[in-house]
């Protein structure tokens, strides 16, 4: 089958630093995969460089068999026109550690934006929409509030209904709980457990050890810029094969 | 009279300008390319580093000698113009910069491109700080309209020292002129206060 997202020979760099070098990923339709890693290990920034927020110096992320980001002209490599950009960003959608709510919108607006601006509805449809969504992530009662006065796991629920609203073939969650008080942590990852039972593709960068566990199809391990381990999640924590994941998970207690 | 209504009008058609001026040099400082980022940086620290006085008569004097044939309210107004849309792109600059760069990542994550991100993102919040600020510097320009009095602008100080100049009741027309001047600072005062109230549900948001 083919895959949905292709991620190949992927390197990227800070100056002298490597952040990624030569990561190699396939995603199918429907596929949960999980990256874990320490702080630093590069994983936030793979996902950036699938949203294309952050730019890449080498390799090629296929979204549907097309390439994203770049093309080449006349046998250069070239950064797409910030338009094109904005048109393959709105088939990914991202949720931020931080949230990143809109402050001066209500939950409602923060969802309808995209579906205003970016897919160019009508305002009843848009509202329509944007309620459905607010509804299936529980708040549709807060639907007039503003952010401040959402507790920090609501808003993480507005932050996923604004990205799934948009309709994304392909979902990126960057440490969505990590910003989250511990009793908040479980609503937003029970939230994410119903979506994945509607066979939504994601990519879920996280520290929650027994989440990814229970949730995922594969599991990611990545250390200093490198895939160094892919396998089924049930394998994936009990039966490591390098030492590297084997450490790591020794120091995180599962 | 008529000097009430010169520099109500002048006072109006320059913080019009000068903003429209300011609000684009502001954006461009924030999020133009590097060179061009420079050239208004340049220009905004000369123009805010001079007199407001000093501008006035070189506007006034050099344009003449340039060939450019202003009268002296047209280089008035070309001369506030510059003065104020130096200060609102400071101010524009300043308010856009302190918006955290995760807004601007999270309005591109949903497939906004840039012009919309500041349109529906940036500027909504920024609007908000840059408010008072802006009320605030519409009154200095209404005081440095009387400025314009040494290049022959007959705005309400100049009226006011001739009518003086006819009728030597120097205490009550110049406490008149006074009072007028406060009236429309006041007023602008109040306009800002009103429109900060309607943006007030915003700001319980920081």
């Amino acid at each position: 089958m083919k895959p949905l997202l292709s991620i190949r020979a992927l390197s990227k760099s800070f100056g002298e630093n490597r952040i990624l070098k030569n990561v190699n990923l396939d995603v199918t339709e429907g596929e949960i995969i999980s990256i874990i890693g320490s702080s630093g290990s590069g994983k936030t920034t793979l996902l950036r460089c699938v949203n294309l927020l952050e730019e890449f110096e080498a390799g090629e992320i296929l979204l549907d068999g097309q390439a994203i980001g770049y093309r080449m002209e006349q046998g250069k490599r070239r950064r797409m026109r910030e338009s094109e950009l904005a048109r393959q960003r709105a088939n990914t959608g991202m949720v931020f550690q931080s949230f990143n709510l809109f402050p001066h919108l209500t939950a409602l607006g923060n969802v309808t934006l995209g579906l205003l601006k970016v897919r160019g509805l009508d305002k009843a449809t848009s509202r329509t929409r944007a309620m459905e969504w607010l509804a299936r992530v529980g708040l549709e009662s807060r639907s007039h509030h503003y952010p401040h006065e959402l507790s920090g796991g609501q808003q993480q629920r507005v932050a996923i209904a604004r990205a799934l609203a948009m309709n994304p073939r392909l979902l990126l969650l960057d440490e969505i709980t990590s910003a989250l008080d511990p009793e908040l942590v479980q609503e937003v990852l029970q939230t994410i457990k119903s979506l994945a039972q509607e066979g939504r593709t994601m990519m879920i960068v996280t520290h929650e050890m027994r989440f990814a566990r229970d949730i995922s199809d594969r599991c990611v391990f990545m250390d200093g810029g490198e895939v160094i381990e892919v396998a089924p999640a049930a394998g994936f924590f009990t039966q490591s094969k390098s030492a590297r994941l084997k450490e790591f998970l020794r120091s995180s207690s599962l | 009279m008529s000097g009430f209504f010169l520099t109500l009008w002048i006072s109006l058609a320059v913080i019009i300008a000068g903003s429209a001026l300011g609000f684009l040099l502001g954006i461009l400082l924030s999020y133009g390319a590097m060179p061009l980022r420079w050239l208004i940086r340049g220009y905004v620290d000369a123009v805010r580093g001079t007199p407001v006085l000093v501008l006035i008569l070189a506007t006034y004097y050099l344009l003449a000698i340039a060939g450019v044939n202003f009268t002296a309210i047209q280089s008035g107004l070309f001369a506030l113009s510059i003065f104020c849309s130096a200060h609102m792109a400071e101010i524009v600059r300043g308010a856009l910069q302190s918006i955290p760069r995760t807004q601007i990542e999270a309005g591109r994550s949903i497939g906004l491109t840039f012009p919309k991100i500041l349109l529906y993102v940036l500027m909504p919040q920024a609007l908000l700080q840059i408010l008072p600020v802006w009320i605030n510097t519409g009154a200095e320009l209404v005081k440095a309209s009387t400025l314009l009095s040494v290049i022959g602008v007959g705005e309400l100080l100049l009226r006011t020292q001739e009518t003086v100049g006819r009728n030597f009741m120097t205490l009550e027309f110049y406490a008149l002129c006074g009072i007028l001047f406060f009236v429309i600072n006041f007023a602008l005062e109040q306009l800002g206060k009103l429109a900060e109230r309607r943006f007030a549900f915003v700001r319980r948001g920081r």
